[in-house]
């Protein structure tokens, strides 16, 4: 067990570090634009200059930088993340946090139909290696592996949204629906995830299918499935064994890759217009309401380090060679 | 890698073998080719300046003007042509200074070792699990939409899994029987990094640099799609974040997304079948997998 720990530690430092890191790009960021965030927020609004004076305090922008540091560590742990410059005088925690759920329900499904979709086609075609499903499987993969996902989304939304009208083409609910039963609340989320879901899996199985592919592929040709098949275990049963242990290089580059997935929210969401923190950057940018922008990405970034830790627990799970301590 | 080291000898031969004989590597050069072309004469390809606007706007697709005209008026054909030149550019010189710094920082960590390894195998891993794409989203944001911000900061990230594997590669390549005896005759270390471990480097170095301009061009492009690009100039991304903001799809002015996301797709397609082909060169185990 100590090598597990050990490995599991070394993430956890090094998830802390890159934490750290947000943290000072975050702090560095807004205080290298010209203008400080309460005279620009100020000019916006017309607030009168003892409105400028309060916030300053409170943010304390005329103190020395240390102080300054301290004060924003301070209010990030608190939530008192400032005013929106376009939704003044909304704060910034209250938009960020209403936005946060759809970020995960969106991200959190993808990467499931996401690994699902490849693990299962590459285990098909690994199995059934050099057959008219193998080659079909793989050349769709090889096809999908550059199509920009975005790409997809539009095409997606034009034909089945606007031309065959199967699925609602944005937002997360339809606007002003009133809803009977809890059921129908669902569904209306589900059929509005249904476009955005669609494209990222899509588009984003592909590396999955291939690498779960050629480790079924390498495995197969190991000793230990010769010998299984020698001494009469059924196919099933091999097959069974081979997966499990074909398992382990998606499931890595799943846990590599579930940052790079939520990541790619901003420009699904952005298509789809889904309320969710990828969106909120988009807005933020184009209407440059800089603290928003600023918490967003901080609240991106922590689920995507969130989410890199949880792949590194599912794989200290799955590996046996780091579980039992024999790793190197 | 025995195969590697005959591609060093002889790169002419291996060219051939990775553009033309292989079918994957054929398809792939041919459609980069077909878009290095395009960006070359772009200006006699496209029947009009991309920048000028040449009839009404949001005209649908006609003789005339292929693709339609958009928002003001510019012909959207002409637009999609020079967008070749934005991402060609953006691609090959973002891959080229990430390439740079992958082989500086791959070089020292591998073969100097010790404090240095220790160094920028740190800072490899650091920059591996930060979440890059928003990161290159607000940097983008807060530095200005310019082609070289964007460079730069594509660069900046892109140089780190090209690192970890020359290092790899490196650390293996160092006690190498010919690089020892180099070393007892006295070779400085630079000498035996350029003149010795150089050389071997070159099949996966080109490889590493396919890759980094892949994923150049599709984020650059998702880039300008979310408005980040330069506005000045002429991109894909561009001109489908002008489509979507245009209501293109209401308009039933379908080809206006479809044909600038499909250069794209060709174009990430032909560099990854490039990059596949290579893979097959050096490492003929996966060839037997197909």
């Amino acid at each position: 067990m100590a090598t597990a720990q050990t490995y599991l530690y070394k993430r956890l430092i090094r998830s802390l570090i890159v934490f750290f890191i947000i943290l000072i790009i975050n702090f560095i960021l807004p205080r290298a634009m010209p203008g400080n965030p309460a005279s620009i927020l100020a000019n916006e609004h017309q607030l009168p200059p003892e409105a400028v004076n309060i916030l300053t305090r409170e943010w304390r922008l005329d103190a020395p930088l240390h102080e300054q540091f301290i004060a924003y560590i301070k209010s990030i742990f608190t939530g008192n993340w400032g005013f929106s410059y376009q939704y003044y005088p909304r704060t910034v925690y209250e938009i960020v946090m209403e936005r946060l759920p759809w970020t995960l329900l969106l991200q959190g499904t993808t990467t499931v139909t996401v690994g699902l979709t490849g693990i299962i086609l590459g285990m098909i075609a690994g199995w059934r290696r050099g057959s008219a499903v193998d080659a079909s499987i793989t050349i769709s993969a090889v096809i999908v592996y550059a199509i920009p996902y975005y790409w997809l989304a539009l095409l997606l939304q034009y034909f089945l949204g606007y031309k065959l009208r199967i699925f609602p083409i944005s937002q997360a609910l339809t606007p002003g629906a009133i809803y009977h039963s809890p059921i129908d609340y669902i569904a209306d989320v589900l059929s509005h995830m249904a476009l955005p879901v669609l494209a990222v899996t899509l588009t984003a199985y592909a590396s999955y299918a291939l690498i779960m592919r050629n480790s079924m592929i390498d495995l197969l040709g190991e000793d230990f499935v010769f010998v299984s098949r020698a001494i009469g275990l059924p196919e099933s049963k091999v097959m069974r064994i081979v997966v499990r242990n074909a398992l382990l290089p998606p499931v890595t580059m799943l846990a590599i890759r579930a940052g790079y997935i939520i990541g790619g929210s901003i420009i699904t969401e952005t298509i789809f217009s889904y309320p969710g923190l990828g969106f909120l950057i988009y807005q933020s940018i184009i209407y440059k309401d800089y603290p928003v922008l600023n918490a967003a990405f901080f609240m991106l970034s922590i689920t995507i380090i969130l989410a890199n830790l949880i792949a590194d627990f599912i794989y200290v799970l799955l590996d046996p060679r780091i579980r039992y301590g024999e790793r190197r | 890698m025995s195969r590697g080291a005959s591609a060093v000898t002889r790169p002419a031969e291996a060219l051939k073998e990775i553009l033309i004989k292989n079918t994957k590597g054929l398809i792939g050069f041919s459609i980069v080719m077909f878009f290095v072309f395009m960006a070359i004469f772009a200006d006699r390809i496209a029947p009009y300046d991309p920048y000028a606007t040449v009839d009404k706007p949001l005209q649908p697709p006609s003789p005339k003007h292929w693709l339609g005209t958009n928002d003001i008026g510019q012909d959207i054909w002409s637009e999609v042509v020079y967008g070749s030149r934005t991402s060609l550019y953006v691609g090959f010189t973002a891959s080229s200074i990430a390439i740079l710094i992958s082989l500086i920082a791959g070089l020292l960590a591998g073969y100097k070792g010790e404090y240095m390894d220790e160094v920028i195998s740190g800072v490899i891993d650091i920059m591996l699990a930060l979440p890059s794409l928003p990161l290159i989203i607000i940097l983008a944001a807060y530095l200005g939409p310019s082609l070289n911000n964007i460079i730069l900061i594509l660069a900046f990230f892109g140089w780190v899994g090209g690192a970890r594997i020359i290092r790899s590669q490196v650390l293996s390549l160092r006690n190498r029987d010919y690089v020892e005896a180099a070393r007892a005759l006295g070779a400085s270390s630079l000498r035996i990094m350029f003149k010795h471990i150089l050389p071997s480097l070159a099949p996966l170095l080109i490889a590493e640099f396919v890759m980094g301009t892949t994923s150049a061009i599709l984020t650059e492009a998702g880039l300008s799609f979310l408005g980040l690009g330069d506005p000045t100039v002429k991109s894909w991304g561009q001109i489908l974040r002008h489509a979507q903001a245009s209501y293109a799809m209401q308009l039933d002015l379908w080809l206006w997304i479809f044909v600038p996301g499909l250069f794209i797709a060709l174009l990430g397609t032909g560099f990854t079948l490039i990059g596949f082909s290579i893979e097959e060169y050096t490492n003929p185990r996966i060839r037997k997998r197909i």
